[in-house]
């Protein structure tokens, strides 16, 4: 019965994974920015959420549409402001990571000051926690989370499939310097995949802030769950990334079964080492390039 | 006062000793570790342990924890310089949290959340070091050696092996090297180096707990390198002496609200960070030439 709950648990947590990295991986594998702030995009809208709504007290949807909006403009400044510049000047790839490490300490830290170090939560009737039979209970958000994640899937697959820009940015995902020779401009299909992963992980932040909290430490959390799942999913496969969000979820509330709870944060990590010794590619991911 | 400057100048010292350390890996071999900080806590609580259990002599605690730390850095080198330099970043920031969640949890060697407490007084020759003025000096000698042992190896075949191989991996196995030999090499010796940070910082505090070994920490000892400068010998050194030199001078401003001190002193270097990215890649008093610091 225990492992039935843990199972629901670990879908739910599996689904927000899921939509974190699948934001991460767009980025990464259309542009190649090791966007290390896409954990600081999560605690913005979380924040903003939370300001807005418990705060102000505006409505929760409106709350939400601004938060998201916030996410996507805060991707693309990213992309325009900081990520452009360096790599105009040939930057490694590891210039641009540190530019990114630097703008997530200094929106993780102007939180501190506006909202204090300690953790924040919203109280809403949808955390409460519902008998689906057999003592096995889920809350509404659990529920609503684990369809988000499916929907968001969806729309994101057609996307990419069927429109002008999201075969674009599939194309700059494998060949950059073709894209320029059919007359498109890669600088502002970057802007497009900013853009879209950052949305992606805005409904992760909102759902994640009303069922578990947020502290102003928990970006580094998020994009490292995002990175260990685009690895594990093959970088470069969005499916491989949901996939790999879903495992680590999962993986992550199984553990408790058998560890405490302390313990259980690591379990992904040990996840992401075994893969990278026996399966660097991940799984959809067809070679890992030395 | 002069206790005040003395503490401040020992944890230059430490963090100097970290900062030449990643220096070596980041700025010869173009290898990027988030896990120095890892590294630190594994050879403070090491040496912490050791000091309480076996012996107070740092020549006793320092060689075992450099050991230690030599042998775990395997951990990651092993699985993840076979594939590309991201990899090496995600397995080291993947083991930073691992390495924080077994300082936190792992209590019956740890001590959880509270750490160990009680660290003996150090011993050298025999001479309790118990002034401030003689762990310093001790503190200054070490730095002095991990310095002098980084540049020498810098400048030996080995130093350019690594440089070749930061410079054009393919280029300098078909000279017959092997780049994943003698980068797992480089990350060992700084890891190693690394070690006897965390020793002289165990028993600078007299106690240790999960808290100084965080991500942060890592970030901030990469920062030490980027503001003073990656592959240079004393970029780092200035580095450390200005992360440590910062807040010190941000409490003289006495407008500054004193509760926002210790996120100011971080924006401050996060935004440093992001415009020397922008504007100066190569640090302070790195060389002009990017291309010569980052290659890729």
């Amino acid at each position: 019965m225990l492992l039935l709950q843990l199972l629901i648990d670990g879908l739910q947590l599996g689904a927000l994974y899921a939509l974190m990295a699948v934001g991460f991986a767009i980025i990464f594998g259309s542009t190649r920015v090791f966007h290390y702030a896409h954990g600081t995009t999560y605690i913005l809208v979380g924040y903003l959420f939370y300001w807005l709504s418990d705060r102000l007290s505006v409505p929760w949807w409106l709350a939400a549409l601004v938060a998201a909006a916030a996410a996507v403009v805060f991707g693309v400044a990213l992309d325009r402001f900081v990520y452009r510049p360096i790599q105009r000047d040939e930057g490694s790839f590891f210039t641009v990571f540190v530019a990114s490490f630097g703008v997530g300490v200094v929106v993780e830290n102007l939180v501190v000051i506006f909202f204090g170090a300690s953790f924040v939560s919203i109280s809403t009737p949808l955390t409460r926690v519902q008998d689906i039979g057999g003592g096995i209970v889920i809350s509404w958000l659990g529920i609503a989370s684990i369809l988000l994640a499916v929907l968001l899937f969806g729309v994101l697959n057609w996307f990419l499939a069927r429109t002008d820009v999201g075969v674009a940015l599939r194309a700059l995902s494998e060949n950059p310097e073709l894209i320029r020779g059919f007359g498109l401009n890669p600088r502002k299909l970057s802007q497009y995949a900013f853009a879209i992963g950052s949305l992606m992980v805005a409904p992760a932040a909102l759902v994640a802030t009303c069922v578990t909290g947020l502290t102003p430490t928990a970006g580094h959390r998020v994009v490292l769950i995002s990175i260990a799942a685009s690895i594990i999913g093959g970088i470069g496969s969005l499916r491989g990334a949901g996939f790999g969000g879903l495992i680590l979820g999962l993986a992550e509330s199984l553990a408790v079964w058998k560890l405490s709870t302390g313990w259980s944060e690591a379990v992904a990590f040990v996840i992401l080492f075994c893969f990278i010794l026996a399966r660097p590619a991940g799984l959809f991911g067809t070679r890992a390039r030395v | 006062m002069q206790g005040y400057i003395l503490n401040l100048l020992i944890l230059v010292a430490i963090s100097g000793i970290l900062a030449v350390s990643l220096n070596f890996i980041i700025g010869y071999a173009g290898i990027y570790s988030m896990a120095h900080a890892a590294f630190f806590g594994i050879a403070a609580y090491s040496g912490a342990l050791i000091a309480m259990h076996v012996s107070t002599s740092l020549l006793v605690a320092i060689p075992i924890a450099m050991a230690i730390c030599a042998a775990l850095s395997l951990v990651i080198s092993l699985p993840s310089l076979r594939v590309r330099g991201e990899y090496f970043v995600v397995a080291s920031l993947g083991l930073q949290m691992i390495a924080f969640t077994v300082f936190s949890e792992w209590k019956e060697v740890t001590g959880g959340i509270g750490g160990l407490t009680g660290v003996p007084v150090a011993t050298l020759f025999g001479y309790r070091l118990h002034s401030l003025e003689s762990f310093f000096g001790v503190s200054l000698i070490c730095l002095a050696l991990v310095t002098f042992v980084i540049y020498l190896l810098v400048y030996t075949s080995f130093g350019r092996s690594l440089k070749a191989i930061r410079d054009n991996e393919v280029a300098a196995a078909s000279f017959g090297k092997n780049p994943v030999i003698i980068k797992t090499i480089a990350v060992a010796i700084s890891s190693a180096l690394c070690g006897v940070a965390g020793v002289l910082y165990a028993f600078h505090v007299s106690f240790v707990n999960p808290e100084t070994f965080t991500v942060d920490q890592s970030v901030l000892i990469m920062a030490m390198i980027i503001i003073g400068g990656t592959g240079t010998v004393f970029g780092p050194i200035l580095g450390a002496l200005i992360i440590h030199l910062l807040p010190a001078a941000l409490t003289y401003l006495t407008f500054l609200p004193a509760r926002d001190l210790a996120s100011l002193q971080q924006i401050i270097y996060g935004a440093a960070m992001v415009l020397l990215m922008i504007y100066r890649p190569s640090g302070l008093i790195g060389r002009s030439n990017v291309k010569d610091t980052w290659g890729k």
